[in-house]
């Protein structure tokens, strides 16, 4: 199996507080890897570190290596624009910009210059076919983005993170804002996208993860307590902090 | 105990009623007293003319054709009628509230439309027209006719006479079309001037700058630019705006460019920090949404930022020619009180701000005028509030 990132002795410090200590984890092509935890374990921290969407808060201090393809994204002269142009990202509460359904596909493809109407048109075509928004959008594609509902909003933005034809897609809690039934259709997504892409997702849901993950890590209080395959996590968990949590005793 | 609950809470409550009456009192009678003393004088003529009356020396030359029309239908009883000159007189007041006698009709084949003006000898197609001043009617064999002796005495004299030395008349003057054109102007250069400035600082305070202690000094310096009071800004307009186009420029003293740019740095302050506010309320969501497509900050700023920002730097526009339209102390430094009606952004004039308080130092102050602008100054500054609302209503609808 072919790594795609692989995470060395990670620390990360907001000011004087650690939030991740000592992270060493591997994130393997084609795979769902599921990130799960209490509230405050820094996964979704670790997460912003792989496309450096840390690099916003001012406070931040990283030291490790986070290394994509070899190579350590936190170099000083890394290409951080060419990094989010392979690593896209979904968050926690759609945020589709309020503009057209066609423009928020086409804003990625734009801002890397592509002008052609032809090829954006193509683009926005097979980016809104692989997110399973389509057949609900194909009438509508010059209509505000804001008139769709949160699910197909959320949806949206993969297409959105799709259109730029990403190796890695990272999910922030992607479901926790949207219904159940908006819910399945995003895991239903996931499954089928893992064909092409990598994904790596935080959840709050261990049914979620143990439902579409293939390897999923177990983040307390900023460290890695365990990182198995998801079947081996949830049913012969090694650490007896894993065994508790998804047992629900705590957290 | 809860006696005593109840009359607090009424003491306060009829305090609070207290207050917004006196409010609501006061603005009202601002209102009132504004539109009684102006709203006789507004038409549309008045938004159209000239401030300063037109001088007319004219003269009638070879054989007259009298004119046959009888009385027309409608006269009033301050209008008196000529059948032989076919042309209707009124006593009545002038925009500055003089006594006047005004002509109110001419029949079609009153000789009175074919004229020789006297200043003019060239002009083919020359005579009195409705809504013209009749200042004077010399006659030959008698004494001249005059507006002290009123419409009737004038149409009288006129009647018995066969012909006439000379008529003088003026238009109606009193019109505030330069003043209107002159804030036009001012309000589009010092928009030109301080609006990209203005929105670029902005932009670079909330989105490009370090945030240390640099930047807050300077967010700071804006905040109290914008308590300055005008007149400060006036005085460094005379000291530096006005030096500045008599140099570079075929102005030679206070011009439309020199108030304008004094404005504009007037407007910088409130433009920056009502866009930087704009700015504020921009999700974060988005800028992350954009960067995590990997668009650089540029880009977010000025293709997902800006754009969202847009409504309010518009309601901010609105506001500033707001404050433009209302701002009279600076401009009587960097611009001067001269009325004029050719209007040059190179040479001296009046906003209708500055107008209004050009009127109140004249002797006597025609106040009545001077409440006329200031009513057409109020409906200005309404329809701009109504429209900042309706921005402001459709920009929080997008984000719902």
């Amino acid at each position: 199996m072919k790594t795609v990132f692989k995470i060395e002795n990670l620390d990360l410090f907001y000011g004087e507080f650690q939030a991740l200590k000592n992270i060493s984890l591997e994130i393997e092509k084609n795979q769902v890897t599921a990130l799960i935890g209490p509230s405050g374990c820094g996964k979704s921290t670790f997460l912003r570190c792989l496309n450096r969407m840390n690099d916003l808060i001012e406070s931040c201090k990283i030291m490790g290596d986070v290394a994509y393809h070899d190579e350590n994204v936190y170099d000083r002269d890394y290409d951080v624009i060419g990094l989010r142009t392979k690593v896209g990202m979904v968050f926690q509460n759609p945020n589709p910009f309020p503009m057209s359904i066609y423009d928020n596909i086409a804003y990625g493809p734009r801002c890397q210059g592509i002008k052609d109407k032809k090829r954006l048109d193509e683009i926005v075509h097979t980016s809104l076919e692989k997110a399973a928004l389509i057949d609900e959008v194909k009438d509508r594609l010059n209509d505000s983005a804001m008139g769709l509902s949160g699910g197909q909003q959320q949806r949206l933005c993969i297409a959105r993170a799709i259109a730029m034809e990403p190796e890695v897609i990272l999910m922030d809690e992607p479901t926790s804002a949207l219904d159940p039934i908006a819910t399945l259709k995003i895991e239903e997504l996931m499954n089928d996208l893992k064909k092409d892409y990598t994904i790596v997702i935080v959840t709050h849901s261990m049914q979620q993860a143990a439902r579409i993950s293939d390897k999923t890590a177990f983040f307390l209080m900023g460290e890695l307590i365990e990182v198995d395959s998801t079947d081996t996590i949830f049913t012969q968990p090694k650490n007896q902090k894993t065994e508790d949590y998804i047992t629900g005793r705590f957290g | 105990m809860s006696n005593k609950r109840k009359r607090i809470d009424l003491l306060y409550q009829g305090l609070t009623y207290f207050a917004s009456s006196i409010a609501v009192i006061a603005l009202s009678m601002i209102f009132i007293y504004v539109f009684r003393n102006g709203s006789d004088l507004l038409d549309f003529g008045l938004l159209v003319n000239d401030y300063h009356a037109e001088y007319y020396n004219a003269d009638i030359e070879g054989n007259i054709t009298y004119s046959t029309t009888p009385a027309p239908d409608g006269l009033e009883d301050n209008m008196y009628y000529s059948d032989k000159w076919g042309i209707a007189f009124e006593d009545t007041e002038n925009r500055e509230g003089k006594n006047v006698i005004r002509v109110v009709y001419i029949a079609e084949d009153s000789p009175m439309r074919d004229l020789n003006d006297k200043n003019n000898e060239t002009s083919d197609t020359f005579g009195i027209e409705e809504g013209n001043i009749v200042t004077a009617i010399k006659f030959d064999d008698k004494a001249s006719a005059l507006p002290i002796y009123g419409a009737e005495h004038m149409i009288n004299e006129l009647d018995a006479s066969d012909d006439f030395r000379e008529i003088v008349f003026t238009s109606l003057g009193g019109g505030i079309r330069g003043s209107i054109i002159s804030t036009l102007y001012v309000i589009g250069m010092s928009l030109l001037f301080s609006l990209p400035i203005g929105v670029f600082t902005a932009i670079y305070l909330n989105e490009f700058a370090p945030k240390n202690r640099v930047t807050n000094t300077l967010r700071s310096m804006v905040e109290v630019l914008t308590g300055v009071p005008s007149i400060i800004f006036g005085l460094m307009g005379l000291a530096v705006f006005v030096p500045l186009t008599v140099r570079y420029t075929s102005a030679t003293s206070g011009n439309l460019i020199s108030g304008s740019l004094t404005l504009g740095v007037i407007l910088l302050p409130v433009i920056i920090r009502a866009t930087e506010e704009s700015l504020k309320v921009v999700p974060d969501a988005l800028r992350n949404a954009s960067l995590a497509l990997g668009a650089n900050h540029t880009q977010t700023t000025f293709k997902v930022v800006l754009p969202n920002a847009l409504p309010g730097i518009m309601t901010a526009t609105l506001l500033a020619i707001g404050r433009i339209i209302g701002e009279s102390a600076a401009l009587i430094f960097a611009i001067g009180t001269a009325v004029k009606d050719d209007i040059s952004i190179f040479g001296k004039s009046t906003t209708l701000a500055v107008h209004i308080w050009s009127l109140m130092t004249d002797e006597p102050a025609n106040i009545e005028l001077a409440s006329t602008i200031a009513v057409v100054i109020l409906l200005i500054v309404l329809i701009l509030n109504i429209s900042v609302k309706l921005i402001s209503m459709r920009y929080r609808k997008r984000y719902e």
